[in-house]
């Protein structure tokens, strides 16, 4: 049995789904898949007087349904000549070839008795997922948009303040793919940060400072395995003091890391016990050190990950499981990842929790700077 | 997976949620886990996930290498009294588990079958490698998932204390 290395950053970003970036962005990477070019369905629609619109539409949508376009609105009314036109879609005929052929009987009966002109027309296929796609969706025929019903900072766009500080962490996050390096393999890094704080405290201060090998939360099974394992997931491993520049902070987390160290035997468990301590120790030092109960978040509910690669399936649940709020990620892993390459786990209505998922683009120098760094 | 059903019921003695699992090699129980998200603060620690860690830290211990270790996964079952979530079927999949055999369906976050079915990965797109790549491996269900389902149940009807506030008031049915 041959084990083949990870692969390479140069092999991963020349992969045909990596798209490179001009400039540092951050782009929402919605729950559903949604395509530059706007799928659209043809239906067949006809202009109707006003009067006989409301009979009209309760009799077609006994008849005709619009089934699987919910989200598409039955009548459009545009200005014609100064005055209101109202158009009604009569029959969406998805995925027929021959649009005629299929076109119910009644609905043909209701053509002949209100003596209607149907003509052709396209509507989104899919329900818009950003305001703008919904504005684009209007243009060839009314739509409804719904926006995730969560309200989480960053999906209706970042501001310049904020996005300055996704990109300062991003680097942070990168910086540590430098730092964990083995050969020119791979690795993944991570950063979990509590904007409440970093708020109140006017600066940056990263939690969990994660250092990182492989996957982020069952790492204790990845980091047993060792290196080599072929896909990059993240450990925790807080490693370099000098990364948190708030040296309260540090302090708060070393004694924490000390005494669990003392108290647990195996290796694999204290990973796990520091990634969560730190998470408690970070609340409480932004409580001014005081260790109540009451500051303490439930799991890591209201912060944010910066992952250098997209989590796999396994972090990507794990993230769930710790009620992660927003992630951040650079580079889209085409094999495995769960937040829009292969999976949509953002998107898994079941789930009993849902955070935003955000892609970070970087610019080129970035990029060949990692690159060069790692190879 | 009376066994496992032990440890379940060891979990909701800790006021866990009841999950519990034994890892069987060759016939017999070679690790086993019960669920201790409350114990541990940390919402990863499921019942698979301690099991595994534990073999590991043993494997580990005995000195065996990457390779050996795979080997060794690929002659284990596990046998758990509820559906692997997505991550922990992941972590199966990664380390090339034999099969899968659980009690009762996770329609909220199964990762073999109910939501996911990571169970059923092919390798195909990377046969070059063989080791900790996400293999897909035998997945049963349903069995003594009542047993399983009871369990989860009196856990449920006493509360969880852990959970944080709801945001509607829970509705006790009867």
């Amino acid at each position: 049995m041959v084990v083949k290395p990870a692969p390479t950053w140069k092999a991963l970003l020349t992969h045909p789904s990596y798209t490179r970036a001009m400039n540092w962005n951050i782009r929402y990477v919605p729950d559903k898949i949604t395509t530059n070019e706007q799928s659209t369905v043809d239906v067949f629609a006809s202009v109707v007087e006003p009067r006989i619109t409301n009979t009209l539409i309760r009799k077609l949508n006994q008849v005709a349904p619009l089934e699987n376009l919910h989200h598409v609105k039955r009548v459009q009314k545009i200005l014609f000549e100064g005055k209101a036109q109202l158009s009604v879609i009569l029959y969406c005929s998805l995925g027929q070839e021959n649009q005629l052929d299929g076109i119910p009987d009644e609905v043909l009966e209701l053509i002949k008795s209100y003596q209607l002109h149907p003509f052709f027309t396209k509507v989104a296929k899919y329900a818009a997922s950003s305001k703008e796609e919904w504005e684009e969706q209007c243009k060839l025929w009314p739509t409804s948009y719904h926006p995730p019903t969560y309200n989480i900072d960053g999906i209706n766009g970042f501001s310049e303040e904020d996005s300055q500080k996704v990109f300062h962490f991003m680097k942070v996050a990168i910086g540590l793919t430098k730092s964990g390096h083995l050969g020119n393999q791979v690795v993944n890094a991570a950063v979990i940060v509590d904007p409440a704080t970093r708020e109140r405290k006017m600066k940056g201060i990263q939690l969990a400072l994660t250092t990182v090998k492989y996957g982020l939360i069952p790492m204790s099974l990845v980091y047993t395995l060792g290196v080599g394992l072929s896909n990059n997931h993240t450990l925790e491993i807080p490693q370099d003091r000098s990364l948190f520049p708030s040296s309260e902070l540090s302090t708060c987390q070393s004694d924490h890391v000390d005494h669990l160290q003392s108290s647990t035997s195996s290796p694999a468990k204290r990973q796990k016990t520091e990634l969560l301590r730190e998470d408690e120790t970070v609340s409480e030092a932004s409580a001014n050190g005081l260790p109540s109960e009451m500051m303490r978040p439930y799991l890591c509910t209201g912060f944010d990950i910066y992952v250098v690669w997209e989590p796999c399936t396994m972090c990507a649940m794990a993230l769930v499981h710790q009620r992660i709020r927003r992630i951040f990620y650079a580079f889209p892993n085409p094999n495995a990842g769960a937040l829009g390459s292969v999976h949509r786990l953002q998107g898994e209505k079941s789930l009993n929790h849902h955070y935003a998922v955000f892609r970070v683009l970087l610019p080129e120098e970035i990029l060949d700077n990692v690159v060069s760094n790692c190879a | 997976m009376k066994l496992a059903l032990e440890q379940a019921k060891l979990a909701l003695h800790n006021l866990e949620v009841p999950v519990g699992c034994v890892i069987v090699e060759d016939g017999k129980v070679i690790a086993s886990g019960s669920n201790r998200t409350t114990e541990t603060r940390n919402a990863t620690r499921h019942a698979e996930m301690e099991a595994i860690d534990r073999l590991l830290e043993q494997w580990q211990k005995s000195g065996f290498s990457q390779l050996e270790v795979a080997e060794k996964f690929s002659r284990c079952d596990l046998y758990v009294t509820c559906e692997p979530c997505i991550m922990c079927a992941t972590a199966l999949s990664i380390l090339g588990i034999r099969a899968v055999y659980y009690g009762c369906a996770n329609d909220k976050f199964g990762g073999c079958g109910s939501i996911l079915s990571l169970h059923a990965t092919t390798a195909e797109q990377f046969p070059s490698r063989k080791a900790f790549q996400e293999k897909g491996f035998k997945c049963t269900g349903g069995i003594m998932a009542s047993e399983a389902i009871s369990l989860l149940r009196s856990f449920y009807d006493q509360g969880n204390p852990n959970a944080p506030k709801p945001h509607r008031p829970v509705q006790i049915s009867q």
